[in-house]
């Protein structure tokens, strides 16, 4: 394999390597493959499998065993061997692979988010994985496993510094760590109360040099060219930042930004509401359609039906429990932090302006206890199964924790109420809270939720409420609007409506306003592709420490 | 129906609204450029090269066995043959593109239309493709992406010339406006 152009760029100190331990905790993962194909064969056919295994058949077995651990211990080991990375200035490289072999790089200004993830196993040795989330689809994570878990902060720290426009210290600095402690700790101190609107947050940094980095990123929309601002990279420090020369690896050259806690969830509110869903509910119903069809028909047989259902609607129970177990959200100047996970405990830091859409939902079952469920769209974590756990900001919200939870990511909603907007799309019907619903004529197409099909437009998002049964609020920031769209099918046609898309990055909130009014519709598509245009112009820059000033 | 003209430009003032609750797909002081024709003799031709056979296989079982039975998948398939002759070239007059300053405004279909909204500066790529088929028509489609999956921005049916200069304006104005996510 040839080299690429970009390596000459790392310095071949600054390669690392993961942790030895790496191929013992993966190539458990071949042997447990293989004892569970065998088992279910075995499964199949159980008095042949007792026959092979009664004889001298289970030291085969047993050799076969160990011959699959060798071989998977062996490739993971080889695995291991060709994998390292390294992390500059401007990305992280990686390269892997043993037959096929990949080199990756990812940019860190195209960084949406760290996650620091915790398999059991890996946790009782006390290793952990870390998955840099770019926007590339799925597939396209870096993901280091495994490291010592605090060279996994360490690096995570790391990584989100250079992301936010932090440079690293020259070597001369770095004789000078107090300084760059304070360059990287300073912004911590000025973290913007919730109630802060865009002009609150300046006032809240404590000295001219330090209230740049921390409280800017919610206030500064002021035009600018970065380059220039490479010289007041890290004003408060006053080193001598080397900008070109500072790609010499120093292992512990930025601070964990500090967090303050914003909100945690109760393990009895989310045993709760887990008991309090469809999966139960279907579980219920089945449960009562066998029992009465088994009296019915007088055979008890039929009640063997619930015991697949039983340990598949349990799976999906635990699933949930594990997933959202001790989560707790915190902010700190690199973003939102969330921390949840019994078994595999994941550390997700989400910087500011990576989210591209909020979803909050309350299913009909929620509604006497009024929570809600709360999930993003962060371009890079994507669809699949391991990303659902990724996306949700609060798996069982109050309705203030909702609120709370939608000003992490939209610190300013835009209007002078946020909370009496909050409320409006949560529960409101109709033009409540200045809500500009769907025409009467709507009630044609959806009889039941017409009342709550409703856009509000702010100076800073979109907010789309919908469902009746299942109530349901999609925020967009102006800014992270991908297209829009207009849709309209024949019945909408002959009512004069028309449905509003917006179209966001993969993930599970896809905004869209059913059953407008045509004319309010097609008005609405034209002044939000200005405003999204208008909101990308003055948005902040990709580095969110590096404010363009 | 969806061959109605555009607006003319000199009611110019109130861009927003459009003037009739059925005109929600014509937003003012857009001029929109229409697709090949040739895109319809595509696609008519491929739906006879689909179709075609099935119907004369089905009617040549159906004259050797002399089953009665079989003449009516025959006629089905026939009818859908027919359907779509009627449909497609309707449906290809009903796409159109229009660029305007900031953004791409694709739009198609009659029973179920749809107008999409694509920035440049979001764009993230273009594709321009042309199979067997559409060459042999002279035509080729571009397709835009954007950051988002369900962003369906494909334009069918251009005239190759245009579909390579539709690509590089839409390059060259995705970079002018580029933004990150």
């Amino acid at each position: 394999m040839s080299t690429v152009v970009h390596d000459e760029h790392v310095p071949e100190e600054a390669w690392r390597r993961v942790h030895p331990v790496t191929p013992a905790l993966k190539g458990w993962k071949t042997l447990v493959a293989v004892v569970v194909i065998a088992g279910y064969q075995a499964a199949d056919d159980v008095r042949s499998a007792a026959d092979l295994l009664g004889g001298p058949g289970w030291l085969i077995a047993l050799g076969i065993v160990l011959l699959v651990a060798l071989i998977g211990w062996g490739y993971a080991a080889i695995a291991w061997r060709h994998m390292r990375f390294a992390v500059t200035d401007e990305a992280v490289h990686l390269h892997s692979g043993v037959l096929f072999r990949t080199q990756r790089q990812a940019r860190l200004d195209r960084l949406q988010a760290v996650d620091v993830v915790q398999p059991l196993l890996a946790r009782l040795v006390g290793l952990a994985e870390l998955r840099l989330e770019v926007a590339g689809g799925s597939g396209s994570a870096v993901q280091l496993a495994y490291l010592r878990e605090p060279d996994a902060q360490a690096l995570r720290s790391e990584l989100l510094a250079l992301a936010a426009g932090l440079r690293r210290p020259s070597s001369a600095a770095a004789t000078t760590p107090s300084a760059v402690t304070a360059a990287v700790g300073t912004p911590v101190t000025t973290r913007p109360e919730p109630a802060a609107g865009p002009g609150d947050a300046p006032a809240v940094g404590t000295t001219p040099g330090t209230g740049q980095h921390g409280t800017a990123g919610e206030a500064v929309l002021a035009d600018g060219t970065v380059g220039d601002t490479r010289a007041a990279e890290i004003p408060a420090a006053q080193t001598p930042v080397a900008s070109s020369s500072a790609t010499l690896p120093l292992p512990p050259a930025f601070e964990e930004a500090p967090e303050q806690e914003v909100y945690a969830v109760p393990m009895p509110r989310l045993l709760a509401a887990t008991l309090r869903s469809a999966t139960v509910v279907g579980l219920v119903v089945l449960v009562v359609v066998a029992v009465v069809s088994a009296v019915w028909s007088r055979d008890v047989g039929i009640l063997a039906v619930l015991f697949p259902a039983f340990v598949g609607f349990g799976g999906a129970l635990w699933g949930r429990v594990n997933a959202g177990a001790s989560f707790r959200a915190a902010v700190s100047p690199d973003g939102i932090r969330l921390r949840h996970g019994l078994t595999e405990q994941r550390a997700q830091t989400v910087p500011p302006g990576r989210v591209q859409a909020v979803r909050l939902t309350q299913p009909l079952w929620w509604r006497r206890s009024d929570w809600w469920r709360v999930e993003i769209n962060v371009a890079g974590y994507g669809t699949s199964e391991d990303a659902k756990r990724a996306t949700v900001l609060h798996p069982v919200a109050t309705r203030d924790e909702a609120a709370t939870a939608l000003w992490l990511v939209l610190p300013d909603l835009g209007v002078a109420d946020p909370r009496a907007l909050v409320d409006a799309a949560l529960s409101g019907v109709g033009d409540e809270g200045g809500f500009t619903p769907a025409p009467r004529q709507a009630r044609w197409v959806d009889p039941i939720a017409w009342r709550r099909h409703g856009v509000r437009v702010t100076r800073t998002a979109l907010v789309a409420r919908s469902g009746r049964l299942v109530r349901q609020v999609d925020v967009v920031p102006h800014e992270r609007t991908q297209s829009l769209g207009l849709e309209q099918g024949p019945l909408q046609r002959r009512l004069g409506l028309a449905s509003f898309v917006v179209h966001s990055t993969p993930g599970p909130v896809s905004p869209r306003v059913d059953h407008l009014d045509g004319r309010v519709a097609a008005a609405l598509l034209d002044e939000q592709a200005e405003r999204a245009r208008t909101a990308r112009a003055a948005a902040r820059a990709e580095q969110w420490m590096r404010e363009r000033s | 129906m969806t061959s109605e003209p555009t607006p003319a430009p000199s009611q110019a003032p109130d861009a927003a609204a459009p003037t009739s609750a059925s005109l929600p797909f014509e937003p003012h002081g857009v001029t929109w450029t229409p697709v090949s024709p040739r895109l319809a003799s595509a696609r008519l031709t491929s739906i006879a090269l689909v179709l075609g056979p099935v119907v004369l296989l089905l009617v040549g079982l159906a004259l050797a066995t002399k089953a009665v039975w079989l003449w009516i998948p025959a006629g089905v398939v026939a009818l859908l043959a027919l359907w779509g002759a009627l449909l497609v070239p309707r449906q290809v007059r009903a796409m159109a593109y229009a660029e305007r300053d900031d953004d791409l405004l694709i739009r198609r279909g009659i029973m179920f239309r749809s107008l999409v909204v694509v920035p440049y500066g979001r764009m993230q790529y273009v594709d321009v493709s042309a199979g067997p088929f559409a060459r042999r028509f002279r035509i080729a489609s571009v397709q835009l992406h954007t950051a988002s999956p369900v962003t369906s921005a494909s334009i069918d049916g251009l005239p190759p010339a245009e579909a390579a200069r539709l690509r590089d304006r839409l390059a060259s104005r995705g970079e002018a406006r580029l933004a990150g996510l």
